[in-house]
């Protein structure tokens, strides 16, 4: 079993991203319905002839970024970067109405048909992990290799780190402004709380209430907060659908049939070749996630970043991730 | 950013070094640097049980501070070395109290990280009017949460590789209650059983102390000569709930400090002693000026919390 420390990064890189591919446009942007409602945007960028690789956004509802596809080679990858259901360009926005895990997975088949690909390499980080080890579950002979970063199962145990017992320890001021938008009795259940305000008839209230759950989220995902980041939670464009995807997805269990289902079905993807980068200091996925899957998936390697948290865009995982698809393009 | 972060103040040979008898049983070792005319400042180390270094000195400017460092009971160059016999907090508690008569210091600052931030809380809840600041760092109340999000289910979740090395002595059957199983082997007739008991001990917290793992310090905690007075001391004072009457204590009994000047530093991922109680400590005793380090473990020794205790104290010199 492969594990090991990467060498930390100097912080004093002046372009975090220094260490990713320069910034790319596609080559192709695309449409496709997925079903009566929802309509996802798609996009491909890179070597249209070269290896084929999908990137899976977190959240649930974070969707896609330009940046997103800095990850990858582009003389060597096809990159493919597509919005999950009701986020980033896809539409309805903000849609809750037939928007579970296993649509996300039966998407993602749809989409892989319609491009014309036979097996692809999955990268995801956060919720991205989670999915992307879904889908590797679901269709083992689809994926060439999986990429994963932040790992997040989706047990109880993970949901109530982040969102009870554990981050709140070394984030108890802003924990505070996160509980703060909730009435003391109704703390007994967050979730639901803030379920009720983010589905919320009156536009003020879930509004309120989005801004608060993605600041929560903003504030612990790197190492050192970047107050510059939490500009985007002003921005209703992305909040409204970040926080009532995510949230719907939590008060659901992620749609697992249970709660350790990903971690169970593991041996489904052994022998996929598997890199798992991970954050010492990410507190939102904390690293015995990782720790547990990787011991699930014996040839899979992890590395441990010392001076990284959980955003995928801090020097030493970006350089891990790098590293990663450069070593299996 | 480390650059323009204050450094500690030069290396110092103490100008005088004794031991005081504190009981029938114990003599504890203590040491003077710097001004002897200088304002006096007493440094209480962490553990329980982890006792001095000469670096601890240099957290002081020399010219304005009479520095007194001392072994707590039964570590560092305190005798009997390891000893649980009479040694509590409000032993220790005591002891300060005799090591401040016995150098004829009427009043003087308070400096402790960790069980020190414990222990000075105790101390000057206790005995306020001899207290004329407090620089408190790691904030530790003793409280039961604290233990269990350290050594039961917590800290494991960010050190999962650590963890497993300090659960590796302790048999599937007894890993409900950690801290017993470990006090059961510190306390065993068995030297060799003692020994790697309190090698993973002492291994698991310096694996943690520091937000970028520092291997000089986890070697240096598994030798047998820290290691031992070190696991015992902490994992007899915690199975005890630090000998505190109630589990709050420290935290109700703040408003006996609310005339001392103090300073909190805490470092944003001290895994160790976790944020939370350093906030609670904030939201009950405003006035204390809280800092948090945004790019520190638990350790006294990380660049920006050695910066902002020296700033602390260097602020409290004139007064």
């Amino acid at each position: 079993m492969a594990s090991r420390t990467a060498h930390s990064v100097p912080h004093r890189v002046a372009d975090p991203l220094g260490g990713l591919y320069p910034p790319l446009e596609p080559y192709h942007l695309g449409r496709l319905g997925v079903d009566a409602q929802h309509d996802l945007y798609f996009e491909q960028s890179g070597n249209p002839n070269g290896k084929p690789v999908v990137f899976l956004h977190g959240g649930p509802g974070g969707g896609t970024d330009p940046k997103h596809r800095r990850f990858f080679d582009p003389e060597h990858y096809r990159i493919i970067l597509f919005d999950q259901r009701g986020c980033g360009q896809s539409e309805p926005f903000a849609s809750l109405v037939d928007n579970t895990t296993w649509d996300l997975v039966d998407d993602i088949e749809r989409l892989r048909n319609h491009l014309g690909i036979d097996r692809w390499q999955v990268f995801g980080g956060s919720w991205g992990s989670t999915l992307g080890v879904a889908y590797a579950e679901a269709h083992p002979t689809r994926v060439t290799e999986l990429v994963l970063r932040g790992i997040f199962m989706f047990t109880d145990r993970e949901a109530e780190w982040f969102y009870g017992r554990g981050t709140r320890m070394l984030f108890p001021d802003a924990w505070e402004a996160f509980v703060g938008v909730i009435p003391e009795a109704e703390r007994v259940d967050l979730i639901a709380a803030y379920y009720r305000r983010l589905t919320s008839d009156d536009p003020q209230v879930r509004a309120e209430a989005a801004r608060a759950w993605s600041i929560w989220e903003t504030r612990v995902a790197s190492l050192v907060a970047d107050e510059a980041s939490l500009a985007h939670c002003d921005d209703l464009d992305f909040t409204m659908a970040f926080a009532r995807i995510e949230c719907h997805y939590f008060l659901h269990h992620g749609f697992l049939a249970h709660e350790r289902q990903l971690l169970d079905e593991a041996g489904k993807i052994e022998h996929i070749p598997t890199t798992i980068v991970h954050g010492r200091y990410d507190v939102i996925c904390p690293l015995e996630n990782a720790w547990a899957l990787h011991k699930r998936l014996p040839r899979s390697e992890l590395v441990i970043v010392p001076d990284g948290g959980h955003s995928a865009f801090e020097p030493g995982v970006a350089a891990a991730l790098r590293a990663a698809t450069d070593r299996y393009r | 950013m480390d650059a323009l972060r204050r450094a500690l103040y030069p290396e110092i040979e103490p100008y005088s070094t004794g031991t005081l008898q504190v009981s029938s049983l114990h003599r504890i070792y203590y040491e003077e640097s710097g001004n002897p005319r200088g304002k006096p400042v007493v440094f209480l180390h962490g553990g329980p049980g982890g006792g001095t270094d000469p670096k601890q000195r240099r957290f002081f400017d020399p010219e304005a501070y009479r520095i007194v460092l001392f072994d707590q009971r039964g570590c560092g160059r305190s005798t009997p070395h390891a000893e649980l016999r009479e040694n509590t907090t409000w032993d220790l508690v005591a002891d300060i109290e005799r090591l401040r008569a016995h150098l004829q210091v009427e009043r003087w600052q308070v400096f402790g990280g960790s069980w020190g931030s414990t222990l000075a809380l105790a101390y000057a809840q206790t005995h306020p009017k001899r207290v004329t600041e407090l620089v408190l760092r790691g904030i530790f109340l003793l409280r039961r949460a604290e233990l269990l999000w350290f050594y039961q289910d917590g800290a494991s979740a960010l050190f999962p590789d650590a963890w497993e090395h300090f659960l590796a002595p302790i048999p599937a059957a007894e890993r409900g209650d950690l801290m017993r199983a470990y006090y059961r082997r510190l306390t065993s007739d068995d030297d060799d059983v003692r020994r790697e008991a309190a090698r993973a001990w002492s291994v698991w917290e310096a694996a943690t102390s520091f937000l970028l793992q520092r291997q000089d310090h986890i070697a240096h905690a598994a030798t047998d000569d820290f290691s031992l007075a070190f696991a015992r001391i902490e994992a007899h004072y915690f199975v005890h709930h630090g000998f505190l009457e109630r589990e709050q204590q420290l935290l109700e009994n703040v408003g006996r400090l609310r005339q001392i000047p103090a300073v909190i530093v805490q470092g944003r991922y001290d895994v160790v002693c976790p944020m939370h109680s350093a906030w609670q400590l904030h939201r009950a005793w405003p006035e204390a000026d809280l800092q948090i380090v945004p790019d520190a473990g638990h350790s006294a020794f990380e660049p920006g919390t050695m910066a902002a205790l020296i700033a602390a104290t260097d602020r409290f010199a004139d007064r």
